[in-house]
């Protein structure tokens, strides 16, 4: 009997990354859709820079960006490769499902980290925000955080829901959601009540973990407060989304 | 036969899988031999898809073994699936993906190093040099087939497992496609087919078994099924061409109630 060769995971990861960044690249419409919100808002929000400040306006950004990302660009590709039954041509082949999904998370990622890169640049440039390299580092670090909530509850949406368009109408309508609910509860026009719900929504921790992170010193027992319900939100929505996920809609 | 086709490639043992309550596959047993191509037939809902998708790995099944080139596919996952090549029933690749990067990735996923010229003399045999640049969706669906047979099988496997590969084809299609399909034959490889179309499970298949209602009826040679099964009163009842077809026989043994 002939022996079977498995492949090695370095070597399966390599072969679905590179496809996988491939698809990405050739979607450019879709990613500059995640671009959109973000940028419209750090450069429409210029004048607040000098009354709530620098970090505010880029974390503001920076979060709905994160929304996006998680929202419409993972939820939308999952819900699509799962309906045309990608996932199931990758997973008789020897690619373990977790292989696939690193694959997918890493791209996703790399799109935080290009995303928050482009914001502190246009952020720079067009508004003359600069933070401290501890706090550009940090921000990174904790923009990855924030992402992982919002990729952790485009995996809820794609567990719960299987038909691609009704995810895509949902994932829309949640970023709608946060949308608004960022621009009027988060300031308080909405009344005191709905600005405290809104600073310990998913949107709110972030915005004050990626806030928290751009200025160092600012760091308060809220920040670390929020950065463990970030966290917890993480883990719940995880759990939940992969709990429910089916590899197919069948 | 000689030993080397009575090498079982395939084992299948009293396989059971259930969805909720529902039994969609009997105690299903039957072996696939080295060099052989075994057509699993069946009415639509007769559970020829999840028996391969249990074989495939896609589909947790109750009881039963698969083991597949002496690997059990429920506790070496892995090896199973390395050990075979699979074409689904509706094959979708990542539409953003060219014709040359879709075979990459699954060379890569299967560790096959695919150099250009490896490449282009793969594009070359299947007649797609020029559709390299193509992406999947671009190709006719003959040619959509051509790749993902030529996928399934770009990591030389023992087992190929093929779900109603011909359909929607044209008749020249079709009749290359199962060139191809006996080509991996000559090649040693063993192949498990489904189809609906009982000319072409007579035309390619060495030996098949019937499937309905989850149980597997009988397995044989086509011909062996029509000269068994000839003179029976309900073959004969169904029979339209005046001889008996692997057709007449099928309708026979699984009735002629259309199924949903």
């Amino acid at each position: 009997m002939e022996e079977t060769i498995i492949p090695k995971t370095s070597t399966v990861l390599a072969a679905l990354l590179k496809a996988d960044f491939t698809t990405v690249w050739r979607n450019r419409r879709a990613v500059v859709m995640v671009f959109l919100v973000p940028l419209v808002i750090i450069v429409s929000f210029k004048d607040l820079v000098k009354t709530a400040g620098g970090p505010f306006v880029l974390s503001d950004s920076l979060a709905y960006g994160l929304i996006a990302i998680g929202l419409m660009g993972y939820t939308n590709s999952i819900a699509r490769d799962r309906d045309k039954g990608i996932f199931q041509r990758l997973r008789v082949a020897p690619a373990s499902n977790w292989t696939i999904m690193m694959s997918r998370l890493f791209v996703q990622l790399t799109m935080i980290i290009v995303v928050t890169t482009v914001i502190f640049i246009v952020g720079f440039d067009y508004d003359k925000i600069s933070l401290t390299a501890t706090g550009y580092l940090l921000t990174y670090f904790t923009a990855i955080i924030g992402g992982a909530v919002y990729l952790a509850l485009g995996q809820v949406i794609v567990g719960l829901i299987k038909n691609p368009e009704t995810v895509n109408s949902t994932s829309r309508l949640i970023y709608f959601t946060f949308v608004i609910v960022g621009m009027f509860g988060g300031t308080g026009r909405l009344g005191p009540q709905m600005q405290q719900l809104t600073q310990w929504s998913p949107y709110g921790t972030v915005q004050t973990i990626m806030a928290g992170g751009m200025v160092p010193g600012s760091w308060t027992m809220d920040t670390t407060n929020a950065l463990l319900v970030t966290l917890g939100y993480t883990v719940v929505f995880a759990v939940i989304g992969i709990k429910n996920f089916k590899w197919n809609t069948k | 036969m000689d030993n080397n086709q009575s090498e079982s490639i395939l084992k299948v043992t009293d396989l059971c899988v259930q969805y909720g309550t529902f039994k969609a596959v009997k105690e299903v047993s039957f072996d696939v031999r080295k060099g052989e191509i075994f057509g699993l037939l069946g009415p639509n809902g007769a559970g020829k898809t999840s028996t391969l998708s249990a074989i495939e790995g896609l589909i947790k099944y109750q009881s039963g073994t698969v083991i597949v080139d002496g690997h059990n596919a429920k506790e070496k996952p892995l090896y199973a699936r390395a050990a075979m090549g699979v074409q689904l029933q509706s094959t979708s690749f990542q539409p953003e993906l060219k014709v040359s990067e879709i075979l990459q990735l699954f060379a890569g996923i299967y560790g096959v190093k695919l150099t250009n010229e490896k490449l282009t003399a793969i594009l070359k045999d299947i007649s797609l040099e020029d559709a390299a640049g193509k992406r999947f969706g671009q190709l006719s669906g003959g040619q959509q087939q051509r790749v993902s047979l030529v996928i399934s099988t770009i990591h030389n496997p023992r087992l190929v497992l093929l779900d109603e590969p011909t359909t929607g084809l044209d008749p020249q299609s079709r009749r290359q496609l199962w060139e191809r399909i006996e080509a991996i034959r000559e090649h040693g490889h063993a192949v498990v087919l489904t189809t609906h179309s009982m000319e072409e499970a007579e035309s390619v298949c060495d030996r098949i078994g019937i499937i309905d209602h989850g149980k597997v009826i009988t397995i044989d040679t086509p011909q062996a099924l029509i000269e068994k099964h000839k003179n029976d009163p309900e073959v004969i009842a169904v029979s339209r061409k005046g001889r008996v077809t692997l057709e007449d026989v099928f309708i026979a043994l699984t009735g002629k109630a259309v199924r949903a």
